[in-house]
């Protein structure tokens, strides 16, 4: 039942990148709750990505640990408390590293895929 | 991981469950806005629930890496195992309560006995280097003997050996508090007697060098319990005196806290040697020294030899050298380490059986645990993570059962402690320390390996189906096997136990029976010194001893009254040469000196001759009195066949100032012998002088009461007030007592070993029970069937007992092999008694089968009782 919804199309989160979607959805969008983050996350790729939406959960939980975003309580548009996270002068820093260490990655590999023999 | 996250991390383990549920909060509201959103993108609200579900993914498996992440993987495990440890044994709270119970008995029991062992075996002396302090002795052959003032002397002057050499006399001295004459214990000392044990007063100072020699003003130092309750804690307790015996000291210090604590002696005084106490002939000095740094034991007992060679001169007897001994070691006797050896060894045996029981409850447990087991395992569970949940389950109950052991064990304790304190130094400090807190955290590991680690690895992981279909009819199997295995070793560590307390009441039966030569009920003695201010002479003691014994004998109630030097059964204070004329050999007898009625008084009968008179009072021909023992030797050793009528030559001791000195006496009687010395001990060789004749300042006051002495007493002290107002009497107890006290070294070890032993046979039998009622329960079908074949109950109640049985039997004589082998450790606590003596032994197999059926029958009852129908409806 649940697989006749995903098309074949999408692709999974690439491995490791959540951390890094995460940071640059909380830089650009300011506190948001987790269904906010992962909904963001969603438009932002236009549908071209398979996320299991609760799987963002344990990404914010280390994230949290690690010293990148922090937590407040708020209220959610359906009135219940939840947490807002954000992001800590720290994980901006480590927003910056990621972002560096991704361009370096798929500026190596393409020009891998570039390279004519 | 970064310091932060671990942290972090280690922080969540306690927080789990709040994070736990913050989470539940947060994909509630997850989802909640995502049904909502879908709601706004127009689907119906059970398909936006679907799909909000949908979009979300796996929740648990979302929940678990939740925990990975967040979390250390094994501490949470072992948490979570510790909760559901905690729940199951809630779940079966008859087993928790009796394994917590049986471990609380176990360790509570150890670390009371631990607290003695450390307290007197173990742990150092309670004094800064403990090691340098020493005995000194003269040694007879094969002996350790006091030493003479002179030698003393000597050996003192050797300040290349000792740092500091000091003696101890004890004394007691009349001190003038609220209203009535009390006595109190106190020492007279050498003035460096503090320096050897390293020892430095609170307030003031120790005494100075000198304040020992004669003609030195009267100094006092007092124990910080007597200031405190004397002086209620004065500081300004330098300026004030204390009266002893009517002579005014000054108070120049007050020992710390802790020190001397236990020694019942609250005073010292300086030790000043008379010029008569000056020779080399009375031995009556125990010295003790602390040894100068950087001087081994060796070195000064080397030096101590070429010493001893360089006095042969002036010491006569010749064949006695010079020995030095680590004081520890003389602290504590031969009787008392093998009475506390003993004690520990058999409660050491009651853990290790309180350990089986529950080894045994937790293999009973698992055998009714094999389909959870089974079911965990089927799940995914190793066998190495189920031992590890069982194994924290053990941990669970033994953290339980050690925290209440060590609350057992301190209230033990306490309650032990003034009984048992007068056996031991007084340097021994019960209490329930770190160190015994340490030992009680070391038997919790071991219980925990014994009782835990064994069954856990025992306890089935079969497979489910396996589990499932066997489980209700199996029988027995190889976890029975065990369970009986433990149960004879049970019954054999108890019978051990048994074996050795029932030699030990033999023993102690058969010392009390030995008649002690002496009337023992209704007769109550006390002590009391005379102080030399107001009986200054021998003739004014005398009179003391006349009169006193004049005034007791109007008291109603009061049969005879007597006064003597030393009672029975206490041991002779003096040892002293009695020496025929024309032989050089001397006798070694003890001196004991009696008034004219200490022999009736005590009911002591005069074989033949007389006994000692009114007549021989000072001044008269000097007479003494013997018992059948030195008439034995002097006739086996000198051919003396008549001693009556014959004259001897004695070192009668002096009174006060007044030197001792040789007196030619003339024998008028002998006595049946009375037992001077422990009833254990053989009895000694007596010579009895007339106390008029040799006056002493230390007295016994012996009455013999018509009825009870307790009514005599207000009595007696009235009449001894008459006479003196200001003497205080000490020391009061009925002859009974002293007899107790003088066998404390054999009752006490007995009755520790007794109750060792109950307890020891009541947990085997609980064992035995355990296992019979188990077996049983698994068997009922079985029975059943047998019955509906035909079987009557005797017959099942029989092949139940047939089976205890078979486990006694193994069991008694495994436990009689280990005690024939122990007999060893037994031998020297023994009075005339074998170590494999057959009444003993037989009693004890006797006693341990009659607990064993005992605890057999109710099993075995219930299964006579089973009624076949039923558990075949019930099981078919």
């Amino acid at each position: 039942m649940l697989a006749a919804n995903i098309s074949e199309d999408k692709t999974d989160v690439p491995y490791g990148t959540l951390d890094l979607l995460i940071l640059k959805t909380l830089d650009t969008m300011g506190p948001l709750h987790g269904y906010r983050i992962a909904r963001r996350i969603e438009q932002v790729a236009e549908n071209l990505l398979r996320l299991n939406q609760g799987s963002i959960y344990p990404a914010l939980i280390r994230l949290e640990q690690q010293g990148w975003i922090r937590t407040q309580w708020g209220i959610s548009e359906t009135k219940r408390k939840v947490k807002f996270y954000s992001l800590t002068k720290a994980g901006l820093k480590q927003l910056s590293i990621e972002v560096a260490n991704w361009e370096r990655a798929t500026a190596l590999v393409a020009r891998f895929l570039e390279a004519k023999s | 991981m970064k310091p932060r996250s671990t942290v972090a991390r280690l922080l969540a383990l306690f927080r789990g469950r709040k994070l736990d549920h913050e989470l539940d909060d947060e994909i509630l509201a997850h989802l909640e806005l995502a049904e909502h959103d879908a709601i706004a993108r127009g689907l119906i609200p059970e398909e936006a629930r679907q799909s909000a579900r949908r979009n979300f993914g796996g929740i648990e498996e979302m929940k678990e890496n939740h925990r990975d992440y967040r979390s250390v993987r094994w501490v949470d495990n072992l948490l979570r195992d510790f909760r559901y440890g905690m729940g199951s044994l809630a779940r079966d709270p008859g087993f928790a309560v009796v394994a917590i119970g049986l471990l609380a008995l176990g360790i509570g029991a150890n670390s009371a006995m631990f607290s003695i062992v450390d307290a007197v075996l173990l742990k150092p002396l309670p004094f800064p280097e403990p090691e340098r302090m020493v005995r000194v002795w003269e040694t007879p052959p094969g002996l350790r003997n006091g030493t003479t003032t002179l030698t003393f002397l000597d050996w003192k002057r050797q300040t290349d050996i000792f740092e500091a050499l000091s003696v101890e006399s004890p004394t007691k001295a009349a001190v003038a508090t609220s209203g009535y004459p009390a006595r109190v214990a106190g020492k007279q000392v050498s003035a460096d007697y503090f320096q050897v044990f390293g020892v430095k007063p609170q307030i003031g100072r120790a005494f100075a060098r000198g304040e020992d020699q004669p003609g030195a003003d009267r100094v006092v130092v007092l124990s910080h319990a007597f200031w405190q309750t004397q002086f209620g804690s004065d500081p300004g307790v330098l300026n004030r005196d204390l009266v002893l015996d009517g002579e005014p000291h000054r108070i120049i210090g007050v020992l710390p806290a802790g020190s001397f604590d236990r020694d019942e002696a609250v005073f010292w005084t300086p030790l000043i040697f008379a010029p008569d106490q000056l020779n080399r002939g009375q031995h009556w000095l125990n010295p003790i020294g602390r040894l100068r740094a950087g001087v081994s034991l060796e070195q000064a007992r080397a030096k101590m030899t070429i010493l001893r060679a360089s006095l042969n001169d002036v010491i006569y007897q010749k064949d006695w050298g010079f020995a030095v001994d680590p004081f520890a070691q003389m602290l504590v006797g031969d009787t008392l380490r093998r009475s506390i050896y003993l004690a520990f060894g058999a409660v050491v045996m009651v853990l290790l059986i309180a350990c089986a029981n529950v080894a045994n409850l937790a293999l009973a447990k698992g055998t009714t645990r094999r389909k959870e087991m089974a079911l965990r395992t089927a799940l995914g569970a190793t066998r190495g993570r189920l031992i590890v949940q069982l194994l924290t389950e053990s941990l669970v109950l033994c953290i339980l059962g050690g925290v209440a052991g060590v609350a057992l064990g301190a209230l033990l304790l306490h309650t032990a402690a003034p009984l048992v304190a007068a056996a031991l130094p007084f340097t021994a400090d019960l209490s329930m320390d770190l160190r015994v807190l340490g030992f009680a955290a070391i038997a919790v590991m071991a219980v925990l390996i014994l009782a835990g680690l064994l069954p856990s690895l025992q306890t089935s992981f079969g497979t489910l189906s396996n589990a499932l279909n066997q489980s209700p009819r199996g029988s027995s199997g190889s976890n029975a096997a065990v369970r009986r295995t433990i149960v004879i070793a049970e019954v054999a560590a108890s019978v051990v136990l048994i074996c050795g307390a029932a030699l030990l009441f033999k023993s102690l039966e058969k010392l009390q029976q030995v008649d002690a030569g002496v009337r023992i009920d209704h007769v109550i003695t006390m002590s009391t010194d005379l102080p030399s201010a107001a009986y200054p002479s021998p003739a004014s003691a005398a009179r003391f001893y006349e009169a006193v014994v004049q005034r007791l004998q109007t008291v109603p109630g009061v049969e005879q009254a007597s006064v003597s030097q030393g009672l029975p059964l206490q041991g002779v204070q003096w040892g002293e040469y009695m020496r025929l004329p024309g032989v050089e050999q001397p006798l070694l007898v003890r001196l004991k000196l009696a008034d004219p009625w200490y022999f009736s008084a005590l009911q002591i009968p005069i074989e033949s001759g007389r006994g000692i008179e009114k007549r021989d009072r000072a001044g008269a021909p000097p007479i003494v009195v013997i018992n059948q023992e030195v008439v034995r030797q002097l006739s086996k050793s000198f051919g003396v066949a008549n001693p009556i009528g014959r004259t001897v030559g004695i070192d009668v001791p002096g009174y006060g100032p007044i030197p001792e000195s040789l007196v030619n006496m003339q024998i008028v009687g002998v006595i049946r012998s009375e037992r001077t010395a422990a009833l254990n001990a053989p009895p000694e060789l007596v010579a009895y002088i007339p106390l008029a004749q040799a006056p002493r300042q230390d007295i016994k006051l012996v009455v013999r009461a018509r009825s009870g002495p307790a009514a005599a007493m207000p009595g007696i002290r009235e009449a001894v007030r008459q006479i003196d107002p200001h003497l205080p009497l000490g020391d009061v107890m009925t002859m009974e007592q002293v007899k107790e006290e003088s066998m404390l070294w054999a009752t006490q070890p007995t009755w520790v070993v007794g109750a060792f032993a109950g307890v020891a046979a009541l947990l085997a039998a609980l064992g035995l029970y355990g296992v019979l009622a188990h077996a049983v329960m698994q068997q009922r079908r079985e029975i059943g069937i047998r019955m509906a074949l035909g079987a009557r109950s005797s017959d099942v109640l029989s092949h139940i007992l047939r089976s205890a049985f078979s486990m006694l039997i193994v069991g008694l004589a495994g436990g009689l092999a280990g005690a024939f082998a122990l007999t060893r450790v037994l031998k020297g606590l023994l009075f005339q008694v074998s170590a494999l003596d057959p009444v003993a032994l037989a009693v004890a197999c006797v006693l341990m089968t009659l607990v064993g059926i005992l605890a057999a029958l109710i099993p075995a009852s219930r299964a006579a009782r089973v009624d076949p129908m039923r558990v075949l409806r019930d099981e078919g």
